[in-house]
């Protein structure tokens, strides 16, 4: 064989290894699929948000023409919850329903129809109660209580310095309230899958999730079956962007598989995904914030409330990080923080991309940003003056990675050259520039274990398996380039595999921006190993010294020449050749419970252009810088930096899915906008800041969150540079722009 | 026995036949049957997707006599006779359509869900207007939702199409 032994270059730029089935529509997604007997499943959802149910009758639609199996809570064989911390959210309803999404009774039939028809017929009957819909409510003397321990779901809180002490040597105090919208992820695939059951009495779900062996435990807690017995194959999904963490549809469907004895597919519509699916908390967060007379800022003293809706899930881990994140990057004495999730009849809040980031930093740096007017100071010199530098501590004091993030992000908006308008009459211009910290993995004191585990398979190719999921963010864009790069090898030389308990390796969950990261620091733990394992055999089979053998693509090359492939190796070989790995997501070594070590930087400039006449806001430009060390697939980071932002100029101008006495106002796609093509500037600037502290041994950080966190704030300070008006509160609809304008009266038909 | 429900009206089932990615098919069908699901459900091509259901996010574009529609606003008996192009007539593996390549080569999708009805959406803007400007490309999309890529990637792929076409 003479082959020069090509190394595979810099696979960064490559194509993404899901890309041909998805250009071509041949991937089957998990809704796609469908098996022989297969039933349909439908869901019975509550007509109340709150109200004790008096009776469940489900006679009627049990008889009915091609319904198999009709369940309600007295089918549940275990524990009747679900949630990923605490199971506080009912499978199925007993004698009380606490929001519009939850479920009551669940049928499968032969056709969609039929399914439809059946769960028409279940009679529940309600005495309906108090509806709780906002946190104020909830928190009343008068108020019922939601969850026996009460209607607070958790308090979190850090304090350091004096706070009063500090405001009475401030020159200049801002003091405002912001509140920020219920978000929906709209991930463009909704929830759903079919579930089969097995011989073993185990079951066989093909259901998305961000963390299969997570659903696996969960299902099994449900259930009442080992979890040995239950595979989970979850990828991959079209969209999740945290929503599908939780468990959604899966209990239902195993149920009615188990109670049927046929798959049962449950595939959801639009508004069956509203009406029950998480988003993102509603937050109200006052921030009080001063600062001498040159604008260092002396104290800050923050009050975070949530709407966490009915249940739990995750609502407590996002108070946890917004309290956090509540001082951002600067460097304060006098820190205050309280915040308070609460429960009330609203739809769950949980998991979003962000994780209470975003909420947080809008609050921040709109209190940065009128601070800087009040003391005439740019708005970047203004940061400059209060930004962390690199050794300083993490926001809640603890040890963390050194990083000079901050500055980077900050010093290259502020290098970039200024937008050039083509100025219309009715319309006014204005850029802003925001910027945040966000932190990494789990955090302290939680459970984040990661590994992996590379092979050589039979035809050849070097496995990768993680337990990670693919719902577009592109973490098999990641593992081809780790792995390609480590070994030289190239991409047919690797098989990937992932989201299938059945297979792969339990490596944590695939959120919190931990999985570019965890894959990264599994190969480089596992590659010097493997490769050994690899040269040993190859050295035996090829006859040539080890110490001159090297892998590249296709095999193995004793000085320019291939000698051995893959392939022929794994043909003689009598034992497998596997390394696994398995270690936790790098923590703080300070006792400081949720808080982060590694964390990532973005600065954002938002250019806006206001129409008067109308009100309509529209971005002309979002330039974000990003640091969070190399890059692994350049296509992947910038599409989720893109993505990212795109999704928060939605967030920022147009989304919001409202809600009046627990229900929700919207439906579907025609009330519930998202940005389409018109409503975002075509070129988005993506800049990378690849560099890290020296001896920093963490390599690669994750992006998937990074993008979205700093989007608002610059677009706000935008939307004030060019008309004067500062918003508080999320989206900034055109009416409440006009309503800003007539205020001020900004438009040139005013007299004045 | 819930009278009402025995009672229901059976809608009695029409024969279509029509032209799908250059294949005559008969399917048997409910005459208001979505054109989605038919094309997913009897004819098994899941490449067109559902998502909202109400002709707001383009998932679910097709092509029905050269024209892009959105196949769940179609009911099955508007198909008689027509000719309809979904993903599966555009490309294969290894025989990629222009756009598709560009899509690939330039990250114009990430979970790929919207990706089948946004190739059908380009494709046909590209048809009518093989160099479109930045306002011709966006109302020619201005009928597909994407959540994932805002757009960036796909605005790229639709220059890079374009470019080659030349
Ligand atoms: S599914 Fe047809 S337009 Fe959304
Ligand atoms: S790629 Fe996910 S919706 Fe477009």
């Amino acid at each position: 064989m003479t082959d020069p032994k090509p190394r595979a270059a810099a696979n960064n730029k490559q194509i993404r290894p899901d890309g041909i089935p998805k250009v071509t529509g041949r991937l089957r997604y998990l809704t796609d699929g469908s098996m022989d007997g297969m039933l349909y499943g439908k869901i019975k959802r509550s007509e109340f948000p709150h109200a004790l149910i008096t009776s469940i009758s489900v006679e009627k639609a049990a008889a009915m023409p091609g319904v198999r199996a009709v369940i309600t809570h007295e089918d549940v064989p275990a524990v009747n919850g679900f949630g990923i911390v605490m199971p506080d959210q009912p499978v199925l309803c007993e004698d009380r329903v606490r929001y519009v999404g939850d479920a009551v009774a669940a049928v499968a039939a032969e056709t969609p129809a039929e399914a439809e028809a059946a769960l028409e017929a279940i009679e529940i009957k309600y005495e309906e109660l108090p509806v709780l819909d906002s946190p104020e409510k909830s928190l009343s003397s008068e108020a019922p209580l939601l969850h026996p321990e009460g209607n607070v779901l958790h308090r979190n809180g850090y304090q350091k310095g004096e706070c009063e002490k500090g405001f009475n040597q401030c020159f200049c105090i801002v003091e405002e309230t912001y509140e920020v919208p219920r978000q929906m992820h709209t991930y463009m695939e909704t929830e759903g899958g079919i579930i089969a059951p097995e011989e073993d009495g185990g079951i066989s779900v093909y259901m998305g999730t961000q963390h299969g062996f997570k659903d696996r435990f969960q299902l099994s807690r449900i259930l009442g079956i080992e979890e040995e017995r239950i595979r989970v194959v979850s990828s991959p999904m079209g969209g999740s962007f945290g929503g599908k963490d939780e468990l959604n549809v899966q209990p239902y469907a195993a149920l009615l598989a188990l109670k049927s004895g046929a798959p049962v597919k449950i595939h959801q519509t639009r508004s069956e995904s509203m009406r029950s699916g998480i988003k993102r908390h509603p937050m109200k967060i006052t921030m009080r914030t001063g600062t001498d007379q040159e604008g260092h800022i002396l104290a800050h003293k923050v009050e975070i409330t949530a709407d966490t809706g009915a249940y739990s899930t995750l609502g407590p881990a996002i108070l946890d990080f917004a309290v956090e994140h509540a001082a951002g990057p600067y460097i304060i004495p006098h820190v205050e923080v309280n915040g308070v999730s609460v429960f009330t009849n609203n739809g769950v809040s949980g998991e979003f991309r962000g994780f209470g980031g975003n909420q947080v930093t809008f609050a921040l740096e709109g209190q940065i940003d009128r601070l800087a007017e009040k003391v005439k100071v740019s708005p970047i010199e203004f940061r400059k003056m209060n930004l962390r530098a690199e050794h300083d501590p993490g926001p809640l004091g603890q040890t963390i990675v050194p990083t000079m993030g901050a500055e980077h992000v900050l010093n290259a908006m502020e290098k970039k050259p200024p937008r050039l308008w083509r100025k219309k009459e009715w319309k006014q211009y204005g850029t802003g520039i925001a910027i945040t910290m966000h932190g990494g993995g789990l955090g302290y004191g939680r459970l984040d274990p990661a590994g992996g585990r590379l092979s050589l398979t039979s035809e050849g190719t070097i496995e990768a398996a993680f337990g990670f999921e693919e719902f577009g963010q592109g973490i098999t864009g990641v593992i081809e380039a780790v792995v390609t790069e480590a070994f030289g090898c190239s991409r047919e030389d690797v098989t990937i595999r992932i989201g299938d308990t059945a297979k792969v390796p339990a490596t944590g969950s695939t959120t919190a921006s931990r999985g570019t990261s965890m894959v990264w620091h599994a190969v480089q733990r596992m590659k010097g190993e493997f490769q050994e394992k690899l040269l040993d055999k190859a050295s035996a089979v090829a006859g040539c010294l080890k110490e001159k053998l090297s892998l590249g693509r296709g095999g193995f090359y004793c000085e320019e020449e291939q000698v051995l492939t893959f392939r022929h190796l794994a043909n003689v070989l009598e034992t497998d050749i596997v390394t696994t790995t398995t270690f936790d997501f790098p923590t703080t070594p300070d006792n400081m419970d949720g808080s982060h070590y590694l964390y990532t930087f973005a600065a954002v400039r938002a250019e806006v252009e206001v129409d008067i006449r109308t009100g309509q806001v529209s971005v002309a430009g979002l330039n974000q810088a990003v640091s969070a060390g190399p890059v692994i697939h350049e296509l992947g980071y910038k599409g989720q930096i893109e993505g990212g932002g795109v999704m928060s100029i939605g967030y920022t101008l147009m989304e919001e899915a409202s809600m009046r006495q627990g229900r929700y106002l919207t439906e579907n796609l025609d009330t519930y906008m998202i940005p389409g093509i018109s409503d975002v500037p075509f070129d988005l600037d993506v800049h990378p800041i690849e560099s890290l502290s020296d001896n920093d041994p963490h390599g690669p950080r994750g992006v998937g969150e990074i993008g979205t966190v700093a989007v608002a704030p610059a677009i706000v300070k935008a939307i004030h540079e060019a008309c004067g008006v500062w918003t508080n509160h999320l989206p900034v609809s055109p009416n409440k722009m006009l309503e800003h304008l007539t205020e001020r009266e900004v438009q040139p038909w005013i007299p004045k | 026995m819930d009278t009402e429900i025995e009672n229901q009206p059976v809608r009695p089932l029409t024969i279509l036949s029509f032209t799908i990615n250059g294949r005559t098919v008969q399917v048997t069908t409910d005459p208001s049957a979505r054109l989605a699901d038919i094309i997913r459900e009897a004819l098994d091509l899941t490449g067109t997707k559902i998502s909202c259901g109400i002709g707001r996010c383009g998932a679910c574009s097709v092509w029905l006599n050269g024209k892009l529609v959105n196949s769940c606003l179609i009911m099955a008996y508007q198909a008689e006779g027509s000719t309809i192009t979904t993903i599966e007539g555009i490309g294969e593996e290894d025989n990629l359509d222009p756009v598709q390549q560009a899509f690939l080569e330039e990250g114009g999708f990430q979970c790929g869900y919207c990706t089948p009805g946004m190739i059908m959406a380009v494709k046909s803007l590209l048809k009518d207007t093989p160099h479109p400007s930045d306002e011709e490309i966006a109302e020619g999309l201005s009928g597909n939702l994407c959540r994932c890529t805002g757009y960036s990637g796909i605005v790229r792929a639709v220059r890079r199409a374009a470019e080659k076409e030349q």
